[in-house]
Parts: C-alpha cells; sequence; structure tokens
C-alpha cells in the first residue's frame, strides 16, 4: 500500500481562517489598495491596477481578476479563488510584508464579558460599566506547529498564544480576542506597523510564548506520539514474524541438506571409485552450503534472541516525531485596565459589584462569598444578593 | 493502551530572527494587520467546503444532510482515507458519488478504481452517470480493454484479482480506490485481502453496512488496509479489545475513538429519512386455455432442448420469460431462432409454438391491466402509473393497446437518447397518464411523483425488481407506494414471485438489504437466475419443482437471517457509536 504524506486535509485549527471565495475576495481587494492600487469591479471581472511599487512583486500596471465562480471560456485574466495562483502569491508576500506589528484593543471594541460566576445565576444582571485606568501591553504570537511521522498524516496548525507583558502570564481570553478582532471581516485602523517592544524584550516573551505554547500542543503530541509507537511497534511485529518464517525456511534447508549429506556418505562407503570421487565432490559441495545455511542460522536465533535490537532501534527512528514550532507573527497588543461595575439585580434588590477588568481580557479579579469567604466560580455561582452576596453552596446548606 | 515501545520526539523550534530584525521597521498601516490575516489564511482550510456540490443537478440527485457530512469527513477530516459504514439503506454510494465528484473538481482524480462485487458493478456505473454525471467504464462494456487503458474503471474485484489482470492492476499507481461491500475482504488469507493490501493509492474509500461479519478481527483487517498502525498489531488489538472468551468487546470508547478517525456511520434513527408506506398487491390470474397451452409447449421445449445442448441456456432462459410476458414477445425470439439458425434441431417444435402463439386471441394479462390503470384513472393523480416490462415487444403490444382505450401513453426504453429520456419523463409528469418502460428506466431516473407501479412481468433478479421500486419509492415520496405484481397461475412467474420473493419478503427489503442477501448467497458462484432456470429445467415432476423452490426458500431465508443478525450485531457493537462529532 502506498503511503504518500496527503497535504490535503490539514486540520482546521483555532487560528485558521476559512478560506472561502468572500474571504479571498475581502483580502485581496484590502491589500491591493494598501498596496495603493485601484480596482474598477465589472461583475465577476476586476479590473485591477497595481502601481510600481516597492512593497510588492506583483508586475506593476493593469491587470483582470476573475472572481467568478463559472469559467467563462472567453474570460480573458487571471482566476481568483482559494487555490489559484495570484491569491496564493499575494498572500505569501502579505504574510511575509509585516510580521511584527503593534494592535490596540479599546473598551469599546472588545465584547463586554461577564464573569462566569454570574452565567448560571438567578441573579440578574442590569448593567456594567467599564472605567479604564491604565494601559497595558501583551504579545501574542501565532505559532505554526507541525507535527510530522512516516505513519500518521502530517499535522500542520496554527496557534495563538498571547503572554502578559508585564507578569509574562498567558492570556487565553486575549488569544481568543485577537483572533476575533483579526479576522477577516476586520479592517480595523488600530493597528500599525510599529511595534514598541525592544528586541531583548520581544525574545524574551517569545521564548515564554514558546513554553506555553508547548504546554498547550502537549495531548496532539502525545496522541501522535501513540499513534506512531503503535505503528512502529506493528512493524516490529512483521519483522518479527518473517524473520522467524525465515528462520523455518532455513530450518527445513538444513535438515534436508543434512540428509543429502548423509545419504552421500552412505554412497562414498558402498561405491565403486568413480561415484566415490563424484559423491565426495558433491558432499563437499553441500557440506559448504550446509555450513553458509547454519551460519545464516546461528546469526538469525542470535538476533532473535536478544530481539533485533538493531532493526528495532531502526524501525523507531523512522517512526520518530518531528515537531517543528515556527513562530509566524509577534503582535504588540495594547489593551486597557481598569475596573468593571456591574449593578445586580434581585426581587427589588440592586447591589453593585466592582471586579478588575481588562478590555480584550475579561473579569481579572475574583469575587468572593460574603458569608462563606469562597470564591464565585461556575461551579459555584452566585445564588442571592438580597442579604449579602452569598454563593450557592451556602445558600443551599444554609437555607 | 499499553504494549508498545515509545518512539522519539524531536522539537525543533524555528529561529524568529529574521522578523524580529524588523521590529524597528516603519511600516504602513494596516500592513501588520494584512500579514496575521495572510498567515491565518495560509493556514485555513481553502478545501473545507464541497465546492462540486452546487454543479450537481436537484432533480436527479436529492442530497441528504447525513450524506453530504459523510462526504465532507472522509474528505477532509479523514484525509481521504475512510471507511464509510452506515447502516443500510442510506445511501453509502450517494456518498461515494459526491466524493468522486468532489475529487474530479479538484481535479485529483487522475485515476479512480472502483471494486464492487460483480453484480453490482453495471449499477455503480449507471447511478454515477445518472446522478453525478461522472462516466466509468465498467469491465462488462464491450469497450473495455484492461486496467490500464482507462482512468475511471468499475470493476468486480474478483476480475480485477483474476490471473489475467491483476499484475495491471497492481502496476498503477491509482489515485483513488472505491471498495464497495468491503467485508468481503475481511480475511487476510484471501486473494482479494492480497489485492487490495498490495494496491498502490492515494485516497480510499471502503463501503460496508457490516464491517464486523464473525469477529472484532474482521474490523481490525478493514481497517489495517485503510489505516495500517492506527489498531497497533493484532495480538495486542486482540488482547486490548476483545475478551479472552472471544464473546464481548472491552475498552469500547478508545476503540471508538479509534475508529472515529477512520470510520463514518450513520444509522438510520439518526438521520431524517422518512420513508413512506408500500403495498404491494399480487395478483395471479387463470391463463386462457390457449396460454396454458402454450406456456407448456415452450417449457417442455426449453427443457428438452437444454438437456441436448447447454450451451444454449442463454436463449432459453429468454424464450421461458418472453412467453410468460406475452405471446408477440416470444414469436419474435422464436421466428429469428428459426429462420436464422440453419442447423436447427426440434424446428418443427418451434412451428408448432408458433402456431399456438398466433392462434392466442386474448392476453390475460393486458386485459387484466386494464383493470389496474382504470382504478387508477380514479384514484391516483393524473392517473399515473408506471408499467414495467423486460421486453420491448410487451412494451409496444401494451403502449397500443392501452392508446386505442384511450389512454394517454409514453414509452420509455433504452434505445432513447438521454435528452429523450429527460423529455419522456417530463412529460409524463406534466400529462400524466401511463408510462410504459423496460428496465432501462431502471438506471438512476427518479420518479417520486408517481406512486403506482404495475409488474407485468417479472425479473428472476430480485434486485432488478427492487431497483424498478425503486424509481419510486425512495427519498422524497411523499405518499404510500402501491405495486401490482401480475402473474400467471401454476408458471414460473408464480413460483417465483410466491415461494421466492414473498418468502423473503422482497418487496420489502431495500436494495442495500438485498444486495447483502443475494452477494452471500452467489459467494457460491452461481447467479440467481441460473439457479431459478436450473430448477426449472431440471425438476422431473411439479411436485420436485416445488420442492426445489421451497428449497431455494429455505436459503434465501437462511440468508436474510443472517444478514438480519449480522446488521444486529453490528449495530450492538457501535451502538453509541458517536459519529456526528468531529475532533475540533
Amino acid at each position: 500500500m502506498s503511503s504518500k504524506a496527503l497535504t490535503w486535509g490539514k486540520a482546521m485549527t483555532d487560528a485558521a481562517l476559512a478560506v472561502t471565495q468572500s474571504a479571498v475576495k475581502e483580502f485581496t481587494e484590502r491589500y491591493l489598495e494598501s498596496l495603493g492600487g485601484t480596482i474598477e469591479k465589472k461583475g465577476d471581472k476586476w479590473v485591477v491596477t497595481v502601481p510600481d511599487n516597492e512593497d510588492t512583486g506583483l508586475p506593476a500596471g493593469q491587470m483582470s481578476l476573475l472572481t467568478g465562480d463559472d469559467t467563462n471560456e472567453e474570460a480573458t485574466g487571471e482566476p481568483l479563488h482559494p487555490e489559484s495562483e495570484f491569491f496564493q502569491r499575494i498572500l505569501r508576500e502579505a504574510s511575509k510584508r509585516r510580521p511584527t506589528g503593534k494592535l490596540t484593543i479599546e473598551s469599546d471594541q472588545a465584547e463586554v464579558e461577564i464573569p462566569q460566576w454570574l452565567e448560571g445565576s438567578d441573579v440578574e444582571v442590569r448593567e456594567t460599566q467599564l472605567t479604564p485606568y491604565y494601559d497595558r501591553a501583551a504579545v501574542v504570537v501565532l505559532f505554526q506547529v507541525s507535527i510530522e511521522t512516516v505513519s500518521e498524516y502530517q499535522q500542520e496548525s496554527l496557534r495563538a498564544i498571547a503572554i502578559d507583558g508585564h507578569s509574562e502570564q498567558r492570556l487565553p481570553e486575549l488569544e481568543e480576542t485577537f483572533l476575533r478582532i483579526t479576522s477577516i471581516t476586520t479592517d480595523t485602523t488600530n493597528t500599525a506597523s510599529q511595534s514598541a517592544f525592544s528586541e531583548a524584550d520581544a525574545r524574551s516573551l517569545l521564548d515564554t510564548a514558546q513554553n506555553q505554547l508547548m504546554e498547550n500542543v502537549r495531548t496532539e503530541i502525545d496522541e501522535v506520539h501513540r499513534e506512531a509507537s503503535r505503528a512502529a511497534d506493528t512493524e516490529v511485529e512483521e519483522y518479527r514474524q518473517l524473520q522467524q518464517q525465515r528462520i523455518q525456511e532455513l530450518e527445513e534447508e538444513r535438515s534436508k541438506l543434512f540428509s543429502k549429506i548423509d545419504k552421500l556418505s552412505e554412497a562414498i562407503n558402498s561405491s565403486n571409485q568413480d561415484d566415490r570421487v563424484e559423491a565426495l565432490k558433491q558432499r563437499k559441495k553441500l557440506k559448504a552450503e550446509y555450513e553458509e545455511v547454519d551460519s545464516e542460522l546461528s546469526d538469525l536465533h542470535e538476533q532473535q534472541d536478544k530481539g533485533y535490537p538493531q532493526k528495532q532501534k531502526e524501525i523507531r527512528k523512522r517512526h520518530a516525531l518531528d515537531v517543528r514550532v515556527t513562530p509566524l507573527t509577534v503582535t504588540r497588543v495594547e489593551y486597557e485596565r481598569g475596573e468593571m461595575d456591574i449593578e445586580l439585580a434581585e426581587e427589588g434588590v440592586i447591589r453593585t459589584v466592582t471586579v478588575g477588568y481588562g478590555s480584550g481580557i475579561g473579569p481579572t479579579e475574583n469575587v468572593r462569598c460574603s458569608l462563606c469567604d469562597r470564591e464565585f466560580t461556575a461551579e459555584n455561582p452566585i445564588q442571592t444578593i438580597k442579604d449579602s452576596l452569598r454563593c450557592r453552596r451556602c445558600t443551599s446548606s444554609n437555607p | 493502551m499499553s504494549g508498545y515501545d515509545l518512539v522519539d520526539i524531536e522539537v525543533t523550534h524555528e529561529a524568529a530572527d529574521d522578523f524580529l530584525d524588523s521590529l524597528s521597521e516603519d511600516g504602513i498601516d494596516g500592513g501588520h494587520l494584512q500579514s496575521i490575516q495572510a498567515v491565518r489564511l495560509q493556514a485555513g482550510q481553502p478545501d473545507s467546503e464541497l465546492r462540486s456540490l452546487k454543479e450537481l443537478d436537484e432533480n436527479s440527485v436529492k442530497l441528504l444532510e447525513h450524506q453530504v457530512d459523510a462526504a465532507y469527513r472522509a474528505l477532509f477530516e479523514m484525509d481521504g482515507k475512510a471507511l464509510l459504514a452506515d447502516e443500510v439503506g442510506l445511501g453509502k454510494t450517494i456518498e461515494v458519488g459526491m466524493i468522486l465528484k468532489e475529487m474530479h473538481f479538484r481535479e485529483t482524480d487522475e485515476s479512480v478504481l472502483i471494486l464492487t462485487p460483480a453484480q453490482l458493478a453495471k449499477q455503480w456505473q449507471a447511478e454515477l452517470r445518472e446522478k453525478f454525471g461522472l462516466d466509468f467504464i465498467c469491465n462488462y462494456d464491450d469497450e473495455f480493454e484492461d486496467f490500464d487503458a482507462h482512468d475511471y474503471i468499475i470493476a468486480s474485484i474478483d476480475t480485477a484479482k483474476s490471473e489475467r489482470h491483476r499484475q495491471t492492476v497492481l502496476d498503477r499507481d491509482w489515485d483513488v480506490l472505491v471498495l464497495d461491500e468491503a467485508h468481503y475482504v475481511k480475511n487476510e488469507e484471501t486473494d482479494r485481502y492480497d489485492l487490495i493490501d498490495r494496491l498502490s493509492y492515494n485516497y480510499a474509500f471502503f463501503l460496508t453496512a457490516t464491517p464486523i461479519q464473525n469477529e472484532l478481527t474482521d474490523l481490525y483487517n478493514v481497517v489495517s488496509l485503510l489505516r495500517p498502525g492506527l489498531f497497533g498489531t493484532r495480538d495486542v488489538f486482540h488482547q486490548y479489545f476483545v475478551n479472552s472468551n472471544q464473546e464481548t468487546l472491552v475498552n469500547r470508547d478508545e476503540l471508538q475513538d479509534r475508529l472515529n478517525k477512520v470510520m463514518i456511520r450513520n444509522r438510520r434513527e439518526d438521520t431524517d429519512i422518512d420513508f413512506t408506506d408500500r403495498t404491494v398487491d399480487t395478483r395471479t390470474f387463470d391463463p386462457t386455455p390457449k396460454e396454458r397451452e402454450l406456456y407448456q409447449a415452450v417449457s417442455d421445449y426449453v427443457k428438452g432442448a437444454y438437456s441436448q445442448d447447454q450451451g444454449q441456456k442463454l436463449v432459453l432462459m429468454l424464450l421461458q420469460k418472453e412467453v410468460v410476458s406475452s405471446p408477440v414477445a416470444l414469436k419474435k425470439t422464436i421466428e429469428k431462432r428459426l429462420y436464422e439458425q440453419s442447423e436447427l434441431t426440434h424446428a418443427d417444435e418451434l412451428e408448432s409454438i408458433l402456431d399456438l402463439i398466433e392462434d392466442i386471441d386474448t392476453v390475460t394479462k393486458q386485459e387484466r391491466l386494464l383493470d389496474i390503470v382504470e382504478e387508477a384513472r380514479d384514484n391516483v393523480e393524473m392517473g399515473r402509473v408506471i408499467v414495467f416490462t423486460q421486453f420491448r415487444a410487451t412494451q409496444r403490444q401494451v403502449l397500443d393497446r392501452l392508446a386505442s382505450e384511450g389512454y394517454t401513453v409514453h414509452a420509455f426504453h433504452g434505445g432513447h437518447s438521454s435528452s429523450e429520456k429527460e423529455q419522456i419523463v417530463e412529460n409524463f409528469e406534466e400529462q400524466g397518464g401511463i408510462l410504459v418502460s423496460t428496465d432501462a428506466m431502471s438506471e438512476g431516473r427518479n420518479l417520486q411523483f408517481c406512486n403506482l407501479l404495475v409488474n407485468m412481468d417479472l425479473p428472476w433478479n430480485p434486485m432488478r425488481v427492487e431497483q424498478r421500486i425503486g424509481r419510486v419509492h425512495r427519498i422524497g415520496q411523499k405518499r404510500d407506494v402501491f405495486i401490482f405484481n401480475m402473474a400467471l397461475k401454476d408458471t414460473v412467474e408464480e413460483y417465483v414471485l410466491d415461494r421466492l420473493y414473498h418468502k423473503i419478503d422482497l418487496f420489502q427489503q431495500s436494495v442495500g438489504e438485498l444486495s447483502s442477501i443475494l452477494s452471500r448467497l452467489e459467494e457460491s458462484g452461481t447467479s440467481f437466475e441460473d439457479q431459478i432456470f436450473d430448477r426449472l429445467v431440471n425438476a422431473d415432476s411439479e411436485v420436485d419443482l416445488e420442492n426445489d423452490f421451497d428449497a431455494m426458500a429455505v436459503d434465501l431465508q437462511e440468508q436474510r437471517e443472517l444478514a438480519d443478525k449480522l446488521e444486529e450485531f453490528n449495530s450492538g457493537v457501535f451502538e453509541g457509536f458517536d459519529l456526528g462529532e468531529s475532533n475540533d
């Protein structure tokens, strides 16, 4: 059976974007415009003018792009679709153009995240109010992770890792916000290609991000690892069986040779001179063959007893996992930290809770039950605010 | 799972120097966002939609959600190597059709080999052509040369593994391999298994409703062909998943997790298919004395001629089928035999049969057909009835008769071009009346707008019967379906209908179920039709004949029960198999 590597079915991952035709068109349009080009749309045909620009290797001048689904044979121009040469080319170019840069998340741009301990509760959230106090910076790195082994399909994925610039803690919520605001529909002006990180800072944050990433993909690697090990094991087993078969064949051959030699020995004792000479010759030849088979057999037996260490090593080496991690973009993300006032209501009682909050990060502080001092969590949400803020555990044990 | 040594992991962190250097560079606004988007698009899945779907003709094929999902998962989540194991009747062929269509659209299908059991090859060819516009050559076509002469081939697996073709099949690197009824390669010691094991291909889709035939090892074998190593070694697989007494499954969750990577199994209860009821009304009529005399004469002739020269089997079988269809159908064949073959024995017998045909003035079946269409005219929407016959001569006569009675009639047979056929179906839908069709209709055309079908004569091959019914009783049929079978008393048709078809509840089986019953039966090598014919000509007496057909019915019944049991067993093993979810 063939085991050609397949490149067709890369698994979709968190950070990857679906390459739909509309995404292709949107991205192309914006990219060409950012180069200073112009686009004149005539139905499915775009007449594009690319300026003479050092930012691009695209040929300057006018060209036609065909964006339609129907391949009209009369229309002339470059096709534009997910796999078209032109689109792949601008993707390559754009990805290399500004891999580092800056992005700012304003409070009004990020979705307001209500703490989880309020989500499953009967207490009503009437209003939220954000008060930003200061700016913070984090770094978000897009990593390409590739896991490869001979027996499994190559798995490639793109992962976003966000690390706080100050605490060097991972900020999973910021990763999600980052992916949301850099999706294809975004045409934000809050990015700048200039990053305010020093190279040393960036390097250190990148290292931290890399470590976090490895933690993050551990399960996937483990899984492929198990599969590859299993496949290697199958191969070792097959080899073992093959050798066993060979041993049996050789043993049969040896015993055949042995009886032939035996017969010849009898002939030597009982025949006339001429025949004897012939038989002796024959016996010598057979004995040599016998020796050869016997020596191969004892080699094989020896290998078998040892468990074919060399072959095993060879097979397991071939099945070894090659994990490759490549940072592709580094973004300094500036976001606001401050407080969020949450106005809660329950049967006419209204209370306001204030929690630490970061735009794009969500709540940064925990709130505790005023009775038992346990933290509110998704599992132990707020139950009532009537007398004070109380958790579910308290109210269920002290009705 | 234990029992193996772990292989090494080598991790390489690529340096970021290149772009860290660019940290201090000035740039244009938006440039960085575009880099991020470009990187994300590059990592994205340009293929994650079935782009050929919109090219399909909705009139030719109605896709169901579970089928689209299966095609999608097989292509994009399983990297083009999948075991499609839906329960019977859910349209695995459609799933493969979509997959092949999509691959064709993406031009990743330079060479495709579809291996099926012999009796399904032509059906595959017709379905792929009619429903998906995909042209395959079949090894039974006259134009078929060899496995290296065509790029899109449907072949019986046994032809492919035969001495004559095997090496040619193996010498080629196939882009796509489709293996229907994959459970027939379960045994690793067979030539079939060996063939698939040695075949070279990039993408493979295996189909079966019953991945497990006898024991869990079957599953191991089939899956290991697709994804070697997924289950580790045979021994480890056994120790880990099968309880030592061989009866029960252990570590089922792990098994399902693993299977999920390669197998798709939809269950009927999970789909929204809602089949309407079908009612079968078999009407047997007393033939006129003249018809009876003719039947007897032909049967005697066939029996006598066969005992002398078995080489004429096909034509004798034809005579035996024609005599119950209509005298005109018979007449043509006999005349041809008389006038075109010079050294014919029994010529006198044939002459006297011709005389008997000439004598017949009333054709019972045709008279009785009028009752049915009359009933339909009053009770069925636009009086639409489809009448099937195997023979053109019968078709012509029925058409004339109906037309003379003032019915709107439409003729459909294999002689029409593809666009003519479409026009005929369209006219039938618009104008109503009666469509008289040969079995050329059985290939891929959908007539859900009609719900009354008459079998003027019955094919001896049950698959054929089901294909006829399948034209109207299919997904999309909103009304109950009525099927009328017409047979003359004490004829082969009555035997086949009564003793065979009804005993196995043929008219309630789906094509999938039937094919699994028949494939089992035909494993022995003789076709169903041959078995019927042999019994017919070899019986010494009426009683013998009845006993013979009863014995055949018992066989069928057994196969059916086995097939049912197998289904049950498989659904037990895969119960709760969560296949709708993917891991992402």
